[in-house]
């Protein structure tokens, strides 16, 4: 198990938050070191919610990133942008609160799906997805538990190019809060 | 899954209707009816149970105060993958000879009947049950007290499966508020269900810990909320009685020391009580229990809320469990309101409640125990 202080994920909406936690754990994060801030339904666009609450969250971990272990999860969809126009705009969110933009050795994991979640999730499942289309939600949310713990008892096979693009810069992103040693070993 | 409710003249219920989904979170200003809904529930579960004849369960200062009508009418409906059961209750309220009567009691599945307990207002009319078997085809008839439920009467047997299941399935509607002050560590017996305030936690507890499934799975979960937990113990008082310990580890490791229940915090007492509802809820295979949690994140400290708060969700969004939450914590409402779960309860004085989903944008960008705070949400 990781010695996680905490580990705060700011995102949309339930489904990527149950994606997130859920691979979080799976990954050795202990469930009651995570704290969830995710968009409440119907008050404002999920993307909106995120890049208003992107900074605070980013004073709020480097207040304390110097002496507790805390790590912070940030997951938007892409949508049809890339990923560099996205992180552009999050540093540009940083930026104008007067905030440094987020520097490589920052406890900071930026998840973009592309398009959205759904598409991480259809790909999970063995499906032939692109990154363009836009899928379908599932019944439940819980429903990508297990496609998510699976792709987190793969350490090797998500870095690879078999994984979604997407998802596989999340992976790479997800070494930013998990030393690369624990991102092969915790479950390898 | 419990998928409606419906209550008339009981309290602040008038023509009252709620239809329920997987998880539930009922909001609104004190006194706006949410707590009448748990109490509808719980005395339905105990009058069905047999846990006492109707002028024990039902009170004749529950009828709506502001109303003349003597008639208090109660339906239920339980869904079983595509199958509906309906369950009816009228009680009538004699208040000249300070009496209740059952008026009539009927259960429906697929609207087609399983009983029929039928008392006409004529003098004349002997009440009378009528039964169904499980192909709709009548059963016995037969005269029957107006004092009780005709279902709690009646014992499980072949041609009345449905029936059953009904009655078994109902007594998994589990209300509670817990309490932890009034939570007792001493048990003469064991007992079955939860009682409405947990107080009866250790009666409880040795009654589920006959279950090792049940232990495991609960001491499981408690090492993970609480890392300190180790194991519950009873311990012999007497020839009936046992008292319950709970033995935590110390932090070094090299043993662990059993404290007497009520030696825990009240927090720790009652972060045990709500994993246990969890543990037992989880055991008995999906659907199977409705926890309906009046003010559950009491006497939590607040880093302990989302964990619990998110294995609740994950284990209804995955259809293990039901559940009906009350709450005016910011830390619950905020994040079950992710989803569209919500309830808003409200009513004016001497008035019936109401009750609307909540859902709609207002825009300001505020999180909802914010609007609730400033009394925005419906503005």
């Amino acid at each position: 198990m990781s010695s996680f202080t905490q580990v705060v994920i700011l995102c949309e909406d339930r489904q990527q938050e149950v994606f997130a936690r859920h691979f979080l754990e799976s990954c050795g994060i202990d469930r009651r070191r995570l704290r969830v801030n995710v968009c409440p339904k119907g008050r404002m666009s999920g993307e909106q919610f995120v890049r208003d609450n992107y900074a605070s969250e980013v004073r709020a971990h480097r207040s304390r990133a110097s002496h507790l272990n805390v790590g912070l999860v940030v997951m938007t969809d892409a949508d049809v942008k890339s990923a560099g126009e996205k992180h552009r705009e999050l540093d540009g969110a940083l930026v104008a609160a007067g905030e440094l933009v987020r520097k490589t050795d920052e406890r900071i994991a930026v998840f973009l799906p592309k398009r959205n979640i759904e598409t991480w999730i259809y790909f999970l499942m063995g499906e032939d997805v692109n990154e363009t289309d836009v899928y379908s939600k599932l019944k439940t949310e819980g429903g990508c538990k297990r496609l998510v713990a699976d792709l987190a008892a793969k350490p090797q096979y998500r870095l690879t190019d078999g994984v979604l693009s997407s998802l596989r810069g999340a992976c790479f992103e997800l070494r930013r809060i998990l030393p690369s040693k624990q991102c092969v070993e915790v479950q390898g | 899954m419990l998928r409606r409710i419906y209550a008339d003249n009981y309290r602040a219920l008038v023509n009252f209707e709620l239809k329920l989904g997987q998880i539930n979170l009922f909001l609104g200003p004190n006194g706006s009816g949410k707590s009448a809904v748990f109490e509808v529930l719980r005395k339905l579960v105990n009058f069905v149970g047999g846990y006492g004849k109707v002028s024990d369960v039902f009170g004749s200062s529950d009828c709506t105060r502001w109303q003349d009508s003597c008639i208090q009418t109660f339906e239920l409906e339980i869904a079983r993958e595509a199958d509906v059961y309906k369950y009816e209750l009228a009680i009538e309220h004699a208040r000249e000879e300070a009496k209740l009567r059952v008026r009539h009691e009927r259960l429906w599945l697929n609207n087609k009947p399983l009983i029929r307990f039928e008392n006409f207002d004529k003098s004349d009319f002997q009440p009378e049950v009528q039964l169904y078997r499980d192909d709709h085809s009548m059963g016995p008839r037969y005269p029957f007290d107006w004092s009780q439920s005709a279902l709690a009467s009646i014992f499980p047997r072949k041609e009345n499966r449905h029936l059953t299941w009904f009655k078994e399935r109902l007594q998994r509607v589990l209300v509670v508020a817990p309490v932890p002050q009034l939570m007792t560590e001493v048990s003469a017996q064991e007992e079955v269900r939860p009682s409405a305030r947990l107080e009866n936690y250790a009666s409880w507890y040795r009654y589920l810990s006959l279950d090792q499934q049940v232990v495991i799975r609960l001491n499981t979960s408690l090492r993970e909320a609480m890392p300190e937990f180790d194991h519950f113990k009873f311990e012999p008082l007497g020839e009936d009685h046992r008292l319950l310990r709970v033995h935590l580890r110390n932090s070094d490791g090299t043993g662990t020391i059993g404290y007497r229940f009520t030696e825990l915090s009240e927090g720790q007492r009652t972060l045990i009580a709500l994993y246990t509802l969890m543990a037992v809820s989880q055991t008995e295979g999906a659907g199977s229990y409705t926890l309906c949690l009046d003010e559950p994140e009491n006497f939590l400290a607040l880093p302990e809320i989302q964990p619990w708060l998110t294995s609740l969700y994950d284990s209804c969004s995955e259809g293990e469990v039901q559940a009906l939450v009350i709450s005016h914590h910011p830390e619950l409402i905020n994040y079950l309101l992710a989803s569209p779960v919500g309830y808003w309860f409200e009513r004016e004085c001497n008035r019936p409640t109401r009750v609307k989903p909540i859902a709609a944008d207002d825009g300001s960008g505020l999180p909802i125990s914010e609007l609730i705070a400033r009394g925005w949400l419906r503005e």
